[in-house]
């Protein structure tokens, strides 16, 4: 796939910083985002969500909510034929049936005039429930005899897992049918871990634990449903994948994809919480009911409490190592709670944490585990934050213990390219080396401890460092590439922009086919108008679809030449495009205008094909992209409060096609690392009930909170790359965790092994070691 | 949210009126920071809305008797926090009102929501109670002062009546030798709830401690007075190791519990810390 160009002059395209063309429109309140819709005869849609975690549904009498003026439906999971108890995934329990599995899972749904009159409605739906024993702890959760939470003979669903294209080779299983919660399972054994451990110096074992975090996108889950007369659906939707929202649309209501138009809308982040379906089937069943366009907007009191978390993550983790640093063996337990429904990305935890370092012998084993509370989805890299904050952490403890410099450690044990994952899969080139080597080049680590030494006013100074990354995810896709009659270029694709991606590829087409960026627009179609694409999600848009718009724009070229040297009557290899004509080398007022080609081409009579350019590639090669990040922290003793001084993220991005574009993923993902670090966490009470529904108590990091973040790319070209590039959007959430529990350790001397890095958990471990 | 009626009234008077017409079913707004969360997370649904934003008098500061200060109950925070006369003699008030929120909110955020609505994390109540202010209160009867001590009977529970209003606060004045301070901790550096705030002000004369008042906030359902500590200072010269003892009587005076904001341990070890802390900056600016 990789290509060589053969342009003639530097035109203005990939390795330029360009602002996103869209920013102007989203700082100043011009963007449409589907809460600004307001069609003709817009209902407005309010859903009734269970105040239980795990109750039966005794009644349910909405006839005085369907009396009240202005309501226009008022649906239950009675009214709805298609919907099965045994819903595999959480788009398919569009309402409850019989049974609520988590606090905040509909039950009903009311359409009406006014946002107003719809609440008001639901204070007029009776639910009759009987409360009933509730799984409320991953750990108690796994245990026989725990309160059930799917429908027996439910499926685990694995396809964020394989959506994610992360891992390959690692089987997972539904299973046990004593512990009826444990969901999926899986193991990966390498060589003696017994004989390992016996052989160790040093045994350290600890048990990480990250609670569940939610992506916190600006935008909440919003949709909008209309349906034609000819029983056409349209939904205009908030998604990371507008294919993907079709597919599982037309799944749980039973309607051919055909009859299914997606129209992404500009999406106010993701994360990975706007992959799965969420709301669209129940704001398309309303339309249906009512015969008219309908508007879902969740609240963020509703994201929070029910949308798609990030699962809790539980590592037991016991490392064995020589005095002299061999390391001997690895074992480790990770449990994932996912929450009322299966869907974790198990495989990738497991692979994860045998798969960094060259552990000689481990036997990691991985439980996807079930409670009573809302499911869970991707997040930005997903279980890489919290597999690596184990990992890294421990790393760090071992080096200390047989006192050896860290980053040495480090990189004396990484695994290369071409060593064996744990899933036997070898690894393929990627700059984990290059990262770490140049933070521990910066001044901030060279200087660490001078820093500590400089401790003042009780305040006690630290630094630390982490290492980590992401696979990088595949998926089909597909890209066109037309010129038009004024020389300009059209690019089409599916793909959603939720990062700023769509500038980049323009700059990809801009380079392949040899005309400067301005010359380029690019333009996210419908489901119902563009070539089938994958998900914005597992860092690979500009891998992937940049490789197809590179392809389409390489294409196009051709076609392009080929015309004009006919037009020329001239050889194609003696041609080249010189921005807006195609000229012949040497000759250089022999050439034809771009606008002339593409004039021929929609020309009445012309006998001149337009030209289109369109690739259509799968991919086999993943591209693992890998982010350092160091921290220069001072802690307060008393109150545990931390201070972040600095913040450098260092991160390898293959080829840098945009910049300022990719620092902006870096510090973005930064921010979100640092916030899962330090102080996020939806908190539930024994009844498995969010105490934090908001964003007072739900605590994402502010400005002031942070320093200036430094970013450092790093460029080892990925060889199947789109001119180079790797993915850049998952790795910089990862290190920030461990690289704050270092930090805060090298400051204070205390070691933390559960997140967030809370003032509270600092002050009491201080208080207790002293 | 649901749909309300809403009022508004331009004097004090028209206010009264209103709440007695209003009934049980109304709510009054100022800022409308606590107020608004509540409407739309339904946890109020009032029929009648009556907004105090068109009266003038609930804004004002004028000098009270005695070199002391009256502050409308409709003050902002942002005002409280940049006031030249609130700055000068009640310096721990406008740090309170600093750490409101976000500036944003800040300039919402009022006095009076912050007292009426009676969190145990208000920040602006212990700078009150370290400040002894008293609650100036008016409604169908007629107007009467309430000690701010007796202003909080309980989590989100005041002395009004359900038609009464908060009109003002009278600070008196502290004395030319007399310093105040309020911290609170929070995981979060701006836009968080206090787990834990202390007010402390010490007055001084010729060396010894003549009125000392500490303050603490969420750890208890009301804002409560350190009396013991207060005791333990007063009278006496303010020397580091009072200061610590008086800290270690501060956590004895707490009652806190533990929920998703702090354990009840943490909220007993923050009053330590900041009570050490306040008094220090008390006694500091006292002798300046
Ligand atoms: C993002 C955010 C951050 C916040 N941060 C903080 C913080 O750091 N510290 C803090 O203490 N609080 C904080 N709060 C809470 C809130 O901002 C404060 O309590 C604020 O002072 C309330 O004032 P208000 O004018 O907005 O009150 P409103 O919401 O208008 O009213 C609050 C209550 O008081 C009643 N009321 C208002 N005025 C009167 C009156 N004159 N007489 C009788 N009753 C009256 C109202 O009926 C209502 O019940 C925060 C809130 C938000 C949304």
């Amino acid at each position: 796939m990789a290509s060589v160009m053969k342009t003639t002059r530097d035109v203005k395209g990939i390795g330029l910083s360009i602002l996103r063309p869209d920013g102007p429109d989203k700082v100043t309140g011009q963007v449409q985002y589907v809460a600004d819709l307001n069609p003709r005869g817009l209902l407005h849609a309010k859903l009734l969500r269970s105040p239980y975690a795990h109750a039966k549904i005794v009644r349910i009498d909405v006839s005085r909510a369907r009396a009240l003026p202005g309501v226009r439906a008022v649906l239950t999971a009675a009214d709805i034929p298609v919907l099965k108890k045994k819903a595999p995934t959480r788009a398919h329990a569009v309402l409850a049936i019989d049974r609520v599995v988590f606090a905040g899972q509909p039950v009903a749904a009311v359409a009406a005039d006014e946002l107003a009159i719809a609440e008001e409605a639901l204070d007029l739906i009776d639910v009759q429930y009987d409360v009933l024993p509730v799984a409320a702890d991953p750990l108690e959760s796994m245990k026989p005899g725990a309160p059930p939470v799917a429908e027996l003979g439910t499926e685990a669903d694995t396809s964020e897992a394989l959506a994610h294209g992360s891992v390959a080779g690692v089987t997972t299983e539904a299973k046990s049918s004593k512990a009826v919660n444990i969901s999926q399972q899986a193991r990966l054994q390498r060589g003696d871990v017994a004989k390992g451990f016996a052989e160790s110096d040093v045994v350290i074992e600890n048990t990480y634990r990250v609670p569940m975090v939610h992506q916190g996108y600006l935008e909440p889950h919003a949709v909008l449903a209309q349906w034609d007369t000819a029983g056409n659906l349209t939904l205009w939707a908030s998604t990371q994948g507008s294919f993907n929202t079709r597919s599982e649309v037309a799944d749980v209501l039973e309607l051919p994809e055909n009859r299914i138009k997606v129209i992404p809308m500009e999406c106010g982040g993701g994360f990975g919480g706007k992959i799965r379906a969420l709301c669209e089937p129940i704001t398309a069943v309303l339309a249906r009911a009512t015969g008219r366009p309908v508007r879902y907007v969740m609240t963020r009191r509703e994201e929070l409490e029910a949308g798609m978390p990030a699962p809790q993550v539980i590592i037991k983790m016991k490392t064995g190592v020589k005095r002299d640093g061999t390391l001997m063996a690895l074992e480790a337990e990770a449990i994932l709670e996912s929450g009322a429904f299966s869907g974790a990305v198990l495989a990738v935890a497991g692979v994860f944490l045998a798969s960094l370092y060259r552990w000689p012998s481990f036997d990691v084993q991985g439980f996807e585990v079930l409670t009573h509370k809302p499911s869970i989805a991707a997040y930005r890299a997903p279980v890489a934050p919290q597999t690596i904050f184990a990992i890294d952490s421990q790393m760090e403890q071992i080096a200390k213990a047989i006192g050896v410099d860290p980053v040495e450690f480090r990189l004396r044990h990484l695994q290369r390219e071409g060593d064996k994952m744990a899933n036997n899969q070898p690894w393929l080139s990627n700059g984990a080396v290059e990262v770490l080597t140049r933070l521990a080049e910066h001044p901030l680590w060279k200087k660490r401890a001078e820093w500590k030494a400089s401790s003042k006013d009780g305040k006690l100074r630290g630094t630390g460092l982490s290492l980590g990354g992401w696979l990088g995810g595949l998926q089909p896709t597909g890209a066109t590439v037309r010129l038009n009659p004024d020389g300009t270029l059209q690019v089409l694709t599916g793909q959603v922009d939720i990062a700023g991606t769509n500038i980049a590829l323009a700059q990809i087409a801009a380079t392949a086919y040899g005309v400067d960026i301005d010359k380029v627009k690019i333009t996210t179609g419908d489901t119902d108008v563009a070539p089938m694409t994958g998900l914005s999600a597992g860092s690979k848009t500009t891998y992937t679809v940049g490789v197809a718009v590179m392809q389409a724009a390489e294409n196009a070229r051709n076609q392009t030449l080929e015309i004009a040297a006919k037009e020329l009557e001239a050889s194609v290899h003696d041609l080249e495009i010189d921005n807006d004509k195609v000229v012949v080398r040497g000759v250089p007022d022999k050439g034809i205008t771009l606008a002339s080609i593409g004039k021929k081409g929609n020309l009445y009579m012309s006998k001149v094909e337009p030209v289109l350019g369109t690739s259509h590639p799968a991919f086999s090669v993943q591209a693992p992209a890998f982010c350092g990040q160091l921290a220069r922290v001072e802690v307060d003793p008393d109150t545990g409060e931390v201070t972040l001084h600095n913040f450098v993220v260092a991160q390898d991005v293959g080829k840098a096609i945009n910049p300022l574009q990719i620092e902006g993923q870096m510090q973005g993902g930064a921010v979100q690392s640092l916030g899962m670090a330090l102080t996020e966490a939806l908190i539930y009470d024994d009844q498995a009930r969010l105490t934090n529904p908001s964003l007072l108590d739900y605590r994402k990091l502010t400005s002031a909170d942070l320093p200036s973040i430094e970013t450092i790319i790093v460029e080892k070209p990925a060889p199947h790359g789109p001119f180079g590039a790797r993915g850049v959007g998952e790795p910089p959430i990862v290190p920030a965790p461990a690289a704050i529990a270092n930090a805060i350790e090298d400051a204070t001397g205390v070691r933390l092994t559960h997140l967030p890095l809370s003032p509270e958990r600092i002050a009491l471990a201080i208080a207790a070691a002293s | 949210m649901r749909r309300f009626e809403l009022v508004l009234p331009g004097s004090v008077d028209d206010c009264v009126k209103a709440l007695a017409q209003a009934g049980p079913e109304s709510k009054l707004l100022a800022g409308g920071t606590d107020l608004l969360p509540q409407l739309k997370n339904g946890l109020l649904k009032p029929a009648r809305v009556i907004d105090l934003s068109g009266v003038p008098r609930l804004r004002a500061i004028e000098p009270g008797n005695g070199q002391g200060l009256r502050v409308g109950s409709a003050v902002t925070a942002r005002t409280l926090e940049l006031d030249r006369a609130v700055r000068a003699k009640y310096l721990s008030l406008a740090e309170s009102g600093a750490l409101v929120g976000s500036v944003q909110v800040r300039n919402l955020a009022t006095l009076g929501g912050n007292l009426c609505n009676a969190a145990p994390s208000a920040d602006m109540a212990p700078p009150l109670l370290a400040l002894d202010a008293e609650a100036v209160v008016t409604g169908p009867k007629g107007e009467r002062r309430v000690p701010i001590a007796a202003f909080f009977t309980g989590v989100r529970k005041t002395v009004l009546a359900p038609d009464e209003l908060l009109v003002e606060l009278v600070l008196p004045n502290p004395g030319a030798r007399s310093g105040g301070s309020y911290l609170r901790h929070t995981p979060r550096r701006e836009l968080d709830i206090a787990v834990v705030g202390v007010a402390s002000q010490l007055t001084l004369a010729n060396g010894v401690c003549t009125k000392a008042r500490i303050a603490l906030a969420a750890v208890a359902p009301i804002p409560l007075r350190a009396t013991a500590a207060e005791q333990a200072l007063e009278g006496q010269a303010v020397t580091p190791d009072r200061i610590k003892r008086a800290a270690d009587l501060a956590v004895e005076a707490a009652r806190p519990i533990s929920d998703q904001r702090g354990s009840a341990d943490f909220r007993r070890h923050l009053v330590r810390v900041l009570t050490r802390r306040t008094l220090t900056t008390a006694l500091a600016r006292a002798s300046a």
